[in-house]
C-alpha cells in the first residue's frame, strides 16, 4: 500500500488494495475519502467539511475485456478518455460522450460528473451506454450491478444511480460500456443567424427538417469567437451561430449538409459555412464548458423552446455561452467585470428564475468558494430530495465519501 | 365457492374505507371476481390478492397506500398483467392497485419533444394517438397492443426496434410516484439533466418495489424517413446466428434483427400465410431505417452479408402493406403459439451477441434431453433470446421438466456471460437465478436502496431481491406452498 501521510493521498494499484484501503479507513479511523481521477472537475460541488485522504484512481486504468465483435468493452474506471478512445478507434468503434480535457479526465471521473457536451442531440449520455458497473463503497464493501450484455433488467439498475453521483456514494472501480461504430464522416455546419428571431425560428424548423443532426449547437457572439479561435478557423462571429452537426455514411453525411443548409436559406439563415475537416471545431466546442479564469461557470438546463429567450437574456447581461440546444442545456461563463459576489447574485437572479419557470434549474460549475455560501451550487432544491438523502444515508452512512460535496447543511439552507 | 389457500389479511373496515376512496363499485373483493387476478402472463404460480382496487386519480393512490401503511397490509400495482414473470403476483394476498383507469394522454408537446401519459395508457394508444405527428415513442415491446406504459416503466420494458433506439429508460424523462409511505414525488421531468441522482433511472426497472407510479414523462423521438425491411431465409439457425454475427460485426445496427425458427415458422404461416418456407431452419426479420439516401446502402450490405452466411434467398417488403405482414407476423407470434400447445412458457435469457450460436444449439440439446418441444422467436441483434417452452399445464410431470429445462437454459445464458432477464423481469419467477447472477454483496447494496424506498417492506413484497419483504413472511410462507416449494 503506498499511503503517503504528507501528502494525504492513496493511489491503489489494484482493485483488491483499494478495497483494503477503505475497509481498514472504515474500521479505524473513519476519515473522509475523496475519490479523484483527472482533477478537472474538483470544483464542482461544495467544498469538502473535513480533512481526508484523496482516492486517486489513475493507476486503475486497465481493460479488463474487449470483445468487440459484441460492441462492449470493460475497463477500469481511471483509464483516461483519450486513452479509451483509442483502443476504441483500433476496433473501428467509440464512445459517443464527448469530454472536456479528455487527455486528462478519467471514465470515473465522467460518469461521477455526468459529463456530455455536443453530441448528447443525437447519441444521449452516459446513462445510454453504461450497462455494468462495479464500484467499492466507503466500508470497503465491492458492490456490482448491470452486466457484460447490452440488455439486462436483472436487479436494480445502480448504473443509473451510480452516474451523477459525484463520488457521494461509493468509488466506481470498474465499468462495462456499450458502444457503436466509428462514423465513416464527420461534418458541422457554421450558420450565422442575423438574431435571435431567427435562431428560433431555424430551431423550430429543424422538428420538420428532413434531414437527422446529432449536434445542434447554439453560440452567442462571445462564445463563438473563443470557439472559433480554440478551433483556429476563420469563421463569423458577430450574431448567434447555430452550428449543426452531421455523422454517418459519407453520402449521408453530405447530402444532409446539403439539404440543411436548404432549409436554412428558405428559414432565412444564408451565411452557412461547412466545416468538413470538422474534428477541431468539436474539440473546440466541447471544451468551452472547461472553465479557465471566468468569475463563475454555469449550466442551466430548461425547456428546449425557452432556450433562445434564456440565452437573449444572458446574452445582454454579457455571458458568454453555449447551448445544446436540442436538449435545453446552456454553459455559461460570466463576463471578467463580475468580480463581487453582489454583481454575480444580481446578473444570475433573472437566469435562475428564468431557469425555474422553464421547469429547469441552473447549477453552478465553477466559482469563488465563498460564494457558495450565497448561490444554491445545486440550484433550487427539488421534491425528491429527501429522498436522495435516504440513499446516501443507506450507502455511506458515515458519511465517508466527499463529505460535504453535495449533501451539507449549507447546500440544503441555501437551496431552500 | 371453494376457499382458497390465502389468508385475508384485510379487516373489514379497511375494505369499507377503500370503498370511500374510490367509489364502491370500483373495488373488487368477491372470490369469483378477484380470481382473474391470480395471475399474470406467468401461470406457473397463482394467488389471488384480498381485493382489486381501480384509482383513477394520483390522490386515490395516495389515500390507497396510506391506508394499506396505517392497516400493515401489502399492495402491488398491476397494469395490464401481462408480466412473463409474476410481477404482478400478490404473493400472501394483500390489495392490488390496478392502474388501467388511470390511462390518458395528458400532454404532448412536439417542440420540447415529450408526452405526458398516466400509468394506464396501453403502449399503442400513444402509438396511435401521435400518429401524423411525425414523432413516435420508441419502445415497442410486442405486447404493445395490450400492455401499459406505467407497466413498460416498472419493468424496463424493450422490444423489436429497441436494438437501434433503446429500451424504456433510454426514453422516460420523468415520473410522477407514489412512494410506499403515500409520498408523492417527481423524479426527472421535462427537462433533462435535473440535479443530483437519477431517481428516473432508478425507479425504471424497479418492478414496482419502489412505489406506484402514476404519471410518466416521454421523450418523443423523430419517425424515421425511410424504411427497408428484409426476410432473410437460411437453412439453419447455425447460419443465421452468423449472419447476425457478421452484420453487427461490420458496424450496421439495424432498427430491427429478429429471429423467428422453424418451430415458430410453423405456428404463424398457417395462421398469417405470409408464404414464409416451412422446411426453412431459420428466418431473419431484419430492418433498417434512417434517411432514403442511407437505407438502400444499409440493405445492400446486409442482403451480402446473409448470402454470405448461407442465405437461401433474402426478400425484401417492397411496399408498406408487404412490411405491416411482417412485422405482424412477428408480434402476433405469441398469439399464434396457442396452435402448438395449450400452454407455453417464454424464457428470457441474454448472452452476448457473438455466442448466440452457442446458446441456440444448447437450446436444441435441452430440448431433446427434457423431451420439451421449444420454438424460439426473439430480439437476436441484442442477443436476447426468447426460447417458448411448449406444455400441457394440467401434466405436473410436464411442468416439473419445463422448470427443469429453463433452468438449466438460463444457467448456461449465465455461465456465458449473460443474463436470466433481458427484459421481462425478475419478478418472482427468477427470484433464485439472483444469487447466481449477483454476490452478497451486491444483493446487500440494492437491499439498502430498496430499503430508502420501501423501509417497510408493504410495496410489493418477495419482488426483484431474494431478501425483500421483511414483513408478513409468515403469511406468505403459510398461505402460498408453491413459492415454499419454490425457494
Ligand atoms: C457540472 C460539470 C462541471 C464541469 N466543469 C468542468 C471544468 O470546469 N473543466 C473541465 O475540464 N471539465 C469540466 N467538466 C467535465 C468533466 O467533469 C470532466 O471532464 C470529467 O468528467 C472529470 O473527470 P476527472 O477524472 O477529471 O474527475 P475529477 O475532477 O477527478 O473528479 C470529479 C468528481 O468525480 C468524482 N470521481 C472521480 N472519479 C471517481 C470514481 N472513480 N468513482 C467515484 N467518483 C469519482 C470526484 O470525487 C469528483 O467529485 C464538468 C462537468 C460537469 C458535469
Ligand atoms: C405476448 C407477450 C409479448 C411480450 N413481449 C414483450 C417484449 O417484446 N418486450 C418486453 O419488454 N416485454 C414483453 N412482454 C412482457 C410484458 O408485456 C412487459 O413486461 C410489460 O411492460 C408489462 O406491462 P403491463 O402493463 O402488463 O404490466 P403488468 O404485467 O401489470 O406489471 C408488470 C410489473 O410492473 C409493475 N407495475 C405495473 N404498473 C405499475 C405502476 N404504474 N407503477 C409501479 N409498478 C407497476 C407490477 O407490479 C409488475 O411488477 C410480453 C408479454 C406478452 C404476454
Amino acid at each position: 500500500m503506498t499511503t503517503t501521510e504528507s501528502s494525504d493521498e492513496f493511489t491503489p494499484t489494484t482493485s483488491d488494495e483499494a478495497r483494503d484501503f477503505l475497509a481498514e479507513n472504515s474500521a479505524g479511523a473513519g476519515r473522509a475519502i475523496f475519490p479523484v481521477g483527472g482533477r478537472t472537475a474538483l470544483h464542482y460541488g461544495y467544498a469538502p467539511t473535513q480533512p481526508g485522504f484523496a482516492f486517486s484512481t489513475l493507476r486503475l486504468n486497465r481493460t479488463i475485456d474487449y470483445p468487440a465483435r459484441d460492441m462492449t468493452i470493460t475497463v477500469e474506471a481511471g483509464i483516461r478518455m483519450d486513452e479509451l478512445t483509442e483502443i476504441l478507434k483500433a476496433e473501428g468503434q467509440r464512445l459517443p460522450i464527448d469530454v472536456p480535457q479528455s487527455s486528462r479526465a478519467t471514465l470515473g471521473g465522467v460518469l461521477a460528473t455526468n459529463t456530455s457536451g455536443p453530441r448528447r442531440f443525437g447519441f444521449g449520455t452516459m446513462r445510454d451506454y453504461l450497462i455494468g458497473i462495479t464500484s467499492i463503497d466507503a466500508a470497503g464493501k465491492t458492490f456490482s450491478a448491470g452486466g457484460r450484455v447490452v440488455k439486462n433488467v436483472a436487479g436494480y439498475d445502480l448504473c443509473k444511480l451510480m452516474i451523477g453521483s459525484l463520488g457521494t456514494l461509493a468509488v466506481i472501480t470498474q465499468v462495462t460500456l456499450k458502444v457503436i461504430p466509428q462514423p465513416e464522416m464527420s461534418q458541422l455546419l457554421w450558420c450565422a443567424a442575423a438574431d435571435w428571431q431567427a435562431v428560433e425560428v431555424a430551431l423550430e424548423n429543424l422538428l420538420t427538417s428532413a434531414t437527422r443532426p446529432v449536434a445542434l449547437e447554439v453560440l452567442n457572439a462571445a462564445a463563438a469567437h473563443e470557439i472559433a479561435a480554440e478551433a483556429r478557423l476563420d469563421l463569423p462571429s458577430s450574431g448567434p451561430i447555430l452550428c449543426i452537426g452531421f455523422e454517418g455514411a459519407a453520402r449521408e453525411t453530405e447530402w444532409q449538409a446539403e439539404t440543411m443548409s436548404v432549409e436554412l436559406e428558405a428559414a432565412g439563415i444564408c451565411d452557412v459555412a461547412v466545416v468538413a475537416d470538422a474534428e477541431s471545431l468539436w474539440f473546440a466546442l466541447t471544451d468551452f464548458a472547461t472553465s479557465s479564469d471566468e468569475p463563475l461557470t454555469f449550466q442551466a438546463n430548461l425547456r428546449p423552446s425557452r432556450l433562445v429567450e434564456f440565452s437573449e437574456l444572458a446574452t445582454s447581461a454579457g455571458v458568454s455561452l453555449a447551448a445544446h440546444a436540442g436538449n435545453g442545456i446552456v454553459i455559461g461563463h460570466l463576463p471578467d467585470e463580475v468580480t463581487t459576489l453582489d454583481a454575480a447574485v444580481e446578473l444570475l437572479s433573472p437566469l435562475q428564475a428564468l431557469a425555474h419557470e422553464a421547469d429547469g434549474n441552473l447549477v453552478i460549475f465553477d466559482c469563488d468558494e465563498s460564494w457558495k455560501q450565497t448561490i444554491p451550487v445545486f440550484g433550487q432544491a427539488r421534491q425528491d430530495r429527501a429522498l436522495m438523502q435516504r440513499i446516501k444515508q443507506q450507502l455511506d452512512p458515515r458519511d465517508i465519501l466527499n463529505p460535504g460535496r453535495v449533501f451539507t447543511k449549507n447546500a440544503m439552507s441555501a437551496a431552500q | 365457492m371453494p376457499e382458497t389457500a390465502t389468508i385475508s389479511t384485510i379487516p373489514a373496515q379497511a375494505l369499507q374505507a377503500l370503498r370511500r376512496i374510490v367509489g364502491e363499485t370500483s373495488v373488487l373483493s368477491a372470490h369469483e371476481q378477484v380470481l382473474v387476478y391470480e395471475c399474470d402472463g406467468f401461470v406457473i404460480e397463482k394467488n389471488t390478492p384480498d381485493c382489486v382496487v381501480f384509482p383513477e386519480t394520483t390522490e386515490h393512490v395516495v389515500a390507497i397506500v396510506k391506508l394499506c401503511n396505517e392497516y400493515k397490509i401489502p399492495f402491488v400495482p398491476r397494469g395490464a398483467g401481462t408480466s412473463l414473470a409474476g410481477g404482478c403476483l400478490p404473493v400472501g394476498g394483500g390489495v392490488m392497485i390496478a392502474l388501467t383507469r388511470m390511462r390518458g394522454i395528458h400532454d404532448v408537446n412536439l417542440r420540447d419533444h415529450y408526452a405526458v401519459v398516466g400509468p394506464g395508457t396501453v403502449n399503442v394508444h400513444l402509438t396511435q394517438h401521435l400518429k401524423g405527428t411525425g414523432f413516435h415513442y420508441a419502445p415497442d415491446p410486442s405486447s404493445q397492443g395490450a400492455c401499459t406504459i406505467g407497466g413498460n416503466v416498472a419493468t424496463n420494458s424493450g422490444g423489436p426496434h429497441t436494438l437501434k433506439y433503446g429500451v424504456t429508460v433510454n426514453h422516460v424523462l420523468g415520473a410522477e410516484v407514489v412512494l410506499p409511505d403515500g409520498e408523492v414525488v417527481q423524479f426527472g421531468g421535462y427537462t433533462e439533466d435535473n440535479p443530483g441522482f437519477d431517481l428516473t433511472g432508478l425507479f425504471v426497472g424497479s418492478e414496482g418495489t419502489f412505489g406506484v407510479c402514476t404519471k410518466v414523462i416521454v421523450r418523443l423521438t423523430r419517425d424515421p424517413v425511410a424504411y427497408r425491411t428484409m426476410l432473410g431465409v437460411f437453412e439453419t439457425v447455425e447460419d443465421a446466428t452468423q449472419a447476425i454475427s457478421g452484420i453487427i460485426g461490420a458496424g450496421i445496427v439495424p432498427a430491427a434483427l429478429e429471429l423467428m425458427d422453424q418451430g415458430i415458422i410453423e405456428a404463424v404461416e398457417p395462421a398469417f400465410h405470409f408464404g414464409f418456407p416451412l422446411d426453412a431452419g431459420a428466418v431473419l426479420l431484419i430492418e433498417v431505417d434512417g434517411l432514403e439516401v442511407a437505407v438502400d446502402g444499409e440493405a445492400a450490405q446486409i442482403v451480402e452479408l446473409c448470402e454470405q452466411n448461407n442465405a437461401r434467398e433474402v426478400r425484401k417488403a417492397d411496399s408498406p402493406q408487404q412490411r405491416d405482414l411482417l412485422w405482424k407476423c412477428r408480434k402476433k407470434a405469441f398469439g399464434a403459439i396457442g396452435r402448438l400447445s395449450p400452454s407455453y412458457c417464454t424464457q428470457d435469457g441474454v448472452v452476448p451477441r457473438t455466442k448466440l450460436p452457442e446458446i441456440l444449439k444448447f437450446i436444441t440439446e435441452a430440448s431433446a434431453r427434457h423431451d420439451i418441444r421449444i420454438v424460439n422467436v426473439f430480439h437476436a441483434g441484442d442477443g436476447n433470446i426468447h426460447p417458448i417452452l411448449l406444455f400441457d399445464e394440467r401434466d405436473a410431470e410436464q411442468v416439473k421438466r419445463v422448470l427443469l429445462a429453463s433452468d438449466e437454459i438460463l444457467n448456461r445464458c449465465i455461465e456465458l456471460g449473460g443474463s436470466v432477464t433481458g427484459e421481462h423481469g425478475i419478478g418472482v419467477e427468477k427470484i433464485n437465478f439472483m444469487n447466481k447472477l449477483f454476490t452478497e454483496a451486491d444483493l446487500e447494496t440494492m437491499e439498502a436502496v430498496r430499503i430508502a424506498f420501501n423501509p417497510t417492506g408493504l410495496c410489493s413484497p418477495q419482488k426483484m431481491l431474494p431478501t425483500a419483504g421483511a414483513c408478513g413472511m409468515e403469511h406468505i410462507e403459510k398461505s402460498h406452498p408453491a413459492r415454499r416449494a419454490a425457494l
